[in-house]
């Protein structure tokens, strides 16, 4: 909880810098674009923070994104399929994408690091493929199916609606944070992570649980580009979801999950992600150039971290101070 | 070695050195641009007594997109009506993608490249090889500096201004704000320009250049900013929303690149501000056009990818004939761009599926 708290800050501090010196930060419309774009990347993010929960690492988020995501118009316009078949088809697809690296990780006992590489090369390069390079689009159509990404739902207040890709962030992140802190397999993920081996010698069944893991966080990317497309409503394969898989890390890792393994809070994950969109908003608001993006985010990430690193130091001087007879 | 005046020598023969040093270097790399052009007009000399039967000539682009499918489709239908063979290539991955597939059309022996470079001032080296070893024209983005024997296409400052005026005709005075895929090639910047000088009303000027960061105000408009996404689309997206917020009272805006006017169009649309915030497009996005029929879309400029591919095969076939003729002394093959408005907008998206399918079924080598 402590660490949701500097994330928090954060997130506060960069809220309150927007609306004081940047144009309309706290307009309805801005909201809910940013709600919008958080939930998006948040739920990538949270893909992310149950592979980095295993102490591995998917670097293929990207690429999944854009194959997935590729993938919905492209069956729906080119091939004609029903929607009612695409978007079961689509996520069935992601989730055996996950199964392959889960499996290669586990059973060839390859590096997280090389098979989600080898992926991120992989399924980009399909997409490429499979579509002739050429950008797909739902060329005006299907906007049933796009209410998935672009319905609004009133709450009361003007100019903000709540976007319906909050719905699969919110049913999402409560899942994971049941999974993790209500149930014995989530105890178990979260062991698996601080120590494999003994994990392993204590019973666990530690390749499922890795396994799983690598599922979830492909299905999540999956479901993200999805939602992705209808959201834009087009798409170029070459450059769909390039570094997306660096948001979503950066988000987890931000939001207090360890590179090393074994700690995770969705709560911090949800925030980090939400951190990094409102960031490259704020640099539209406050009128710096946008070339300077990359580097602002970067900055605040690393100031973020390193805070976070000194302060958790401090707490445990002051533990095995007062712990000393 | 140890008195002065023996040390005194040998640093001014160290200078010389350095300095002999300097100036081949120098002159190495400007010389060769200058004999690489002769050089290639002599082998095209050469080639009118031992004509090549069945030239093999590709065309690069500098992407992916629906534009170079068009110009794959012109390059094709070209190749079959002159009878040679035509290898098209679409770099993906940017720079370093067309980088290496000049490299490997080189090292595969083909007789003339047209390519779209990237980033021309900076590609000096692979341009050079392209001209050494093969024979290089240059289409959609110049590169007037590299030793190509022609360039095809339109002055992108000319349909900036195309576009510029379509905006100032259509929108009395306010708020302006430009959408632009990225800054970095010398296409771009030149649209760029020519819009801000369109609109503004000045003097066509190319060689002016007004900074991207800063807002400029005359003639009762104000251009509050550029913006770039490096081709990721749901940061393109993202601008225009950031945008919208930021400049309530936006009166227009222009997408400089294809998929920049189609997310302003989705973003108008998606917001219900269709004819409130007026729209210049470039390009040929479906949902443009449909925005031009609708009314809320001002017009569009629109290039002519398929002449591009076209005259690019037709140039390089007749060069590996030793014809030379139909280059114009300038060096530049003028293909003007056409603004695309609500009255002849059907017209217009019927040729263009016609040849987006033609594109698409022709093989690619």
């Amino acid at each position: 909880m402590k660490k949701n708290l500097g994330i928090l800050g954060i997130l506060l501090a960069v809220c309150v810098v927007a609306s004081i010196f940047g144009d309309n930060f706290l307009t309805g419309y801005n909201l809910q674009n940013l709600t919008q774009r958080s939930a998006l990347f948040g739920i990538l993010a949270l893909g992310a923070s149950v592979v980095i929960v295993t102490g591995g690492i998917d670097l293929s988020i990207g690429s999944v994104v854009c194959l997935a995501g590729i993938s919905v118009p492209w069956l729906l316009v080119e091939h004609e399929w029903s929607p009612w078949a695409v978007v079961p088809a689509v996520l069935a697809g992601s989730a055996l994408i996950g199964l392959f690296h889960g499996l290669l990780i586990t059973r060839l006992r390859l590096q997280p690091f090389l098979v989600t590489l080898c992926g991120l090369l992989l399924y980009r390069g399909i997409a490429r493929w499979m579509t002739g390079d050429q950008s797909q689009g739902f060329q005006g159509e299907f906007d049933s199916v796009r209410a998935l990404a672009l319905a609004r739902f009133p709450v009361g207040l003007e100019a903000y609606s709540v976007p319906a890709t909050v719905i699969p962030l919110v049913l999402l992140a409560a899942a994971l944070a049941v999974f993790l802190r209500r149930t014995v397999w989530g105890r178990w993920l979260l062991a698996t992570g601080r120590n494999e081996s003994a994990a392993r010698y204590s019973g666990i069944p530690t390749d499922r649980l890795v396994t799983g893991a690598y599922v979830a966080c492909s299905l999540f990317a999956g479901l993200g580009g999805m939602l992705f497309i209808f959201d834009i409503g087009s798409a170029q394969p070459s450059d769909f979801g390039n570094f997306y898989e660096l948001y979503a890390i950066a988000a987890a890792v931000l939001g207090g999950c360890s590179l090393r393994g074994g700690e995770a809070s969705v709560v911090g994950v949800l925030l980090g992600a939400a951190t990094l969109q409102v960031l490259r908003t704020a640099i539209i608001l406050l009128g710096l150039s946008s070339q300077l993006e990359f580097a602002v985010i970067g900055a605040v990430l690393l100031v973020g971290v390193s805070a976070d690193e000194l302060v958790r130091r401090l707490r445990e001087r002051r533990a095995e101070r007062a712990a000393a007879p | 070695m140890k008195n002065p005046a023996s040390r005194a020598i040998l640093t001014v023969a160290r200078s010389l050195g350095l300095a002999a040093i300097l100036v081949t270097a120098v002159t190495a790399g400007v010389a060769p641009l200058a004999d690489l052009v002769e050089a290639q007009k002599a082998r095209i000399a050469a080639m009118k007594s031992a004509p090549k039967a069945k030239p093999h000539v590709a065309f690069v682009s500098n992407g992916v997109a629906d534009f170079w499918t068009i110009a794959k489709a012109g390059a094709i239908a070209a190749g079959r009506e002159l009878g040679c063979q035509v290898t098209v290539e679409f770099p993906g991955g940017g720079l370093g993608d067309q980088k290496r597939m000049l490299e490997d059309l080189v090292a595969r022996g083909i007789d003339g490249i047209s390519v779209s470079p990237i980033d021309p001032v900076n590609q000096s080296d692979v341009l050079s090889l392209v001209a050494e070893k093969s024979l290089l024209i240059t289409n959609d983005s110049d590169a007037p500096k590299a030793p190509r024997l022609c360039y095809i296409g339109m002055d992108n400052y000319e349909a900036g201004l195309m576009c510029g005026k379509l905006a100032r005709e259509g929108c009395a005075g306010g708020e302006v704000a430009i959408f632009i895929g990225r800054l970095e090639q010398d296409n771009a910047k030149r649209r760029r320009q020519g819009f801000i000088d369109g609109l503004l009303g000045r003097t066509p000027d190319a060689a002016r250049y007004d900074e991207p960061g800063k807002p400029i105000t005359e003639a009762g408009y104000t251009i509050v900013g550029t913006w770039t996404d490096s081709f990721d689309r749901a940061k393109a997206k993202a601008n225009i929303e950031d945008v919208l917020i930021k400049h309530p009272k936006l009166a227009l805006m222009t997408g400089l690149f294809e998929y920049n006017s189609s997310l302003a169009v989705e973003v108008l649309k998606q917001t219900g501000m269709q004819g409130k915030v007026m729209l210049a497009g470039f390009d040929e996005g479906a949902d443009v056009i449909q925005g031009i029929k609708d009314g809320f879309v001002l017009g569009t400029v629109v290039q002519d990818p398929y002449g591009y591919g076209f005259e690019s095969v037709r140039l390089l076939n007749a060069f590996c004939k030793g014809d030379m003729s139909m280059v114009p002394a300038s060096g530049i093959l003028s293909i003007p761009a056409r603004v695309i408005r609500k009255d002849n907008a059907e017209g217009f998206w019927k040729e263009l599926k016609a040849r987006i399918k033609a594109g698409k079924e022709a093989p690619a080598k």
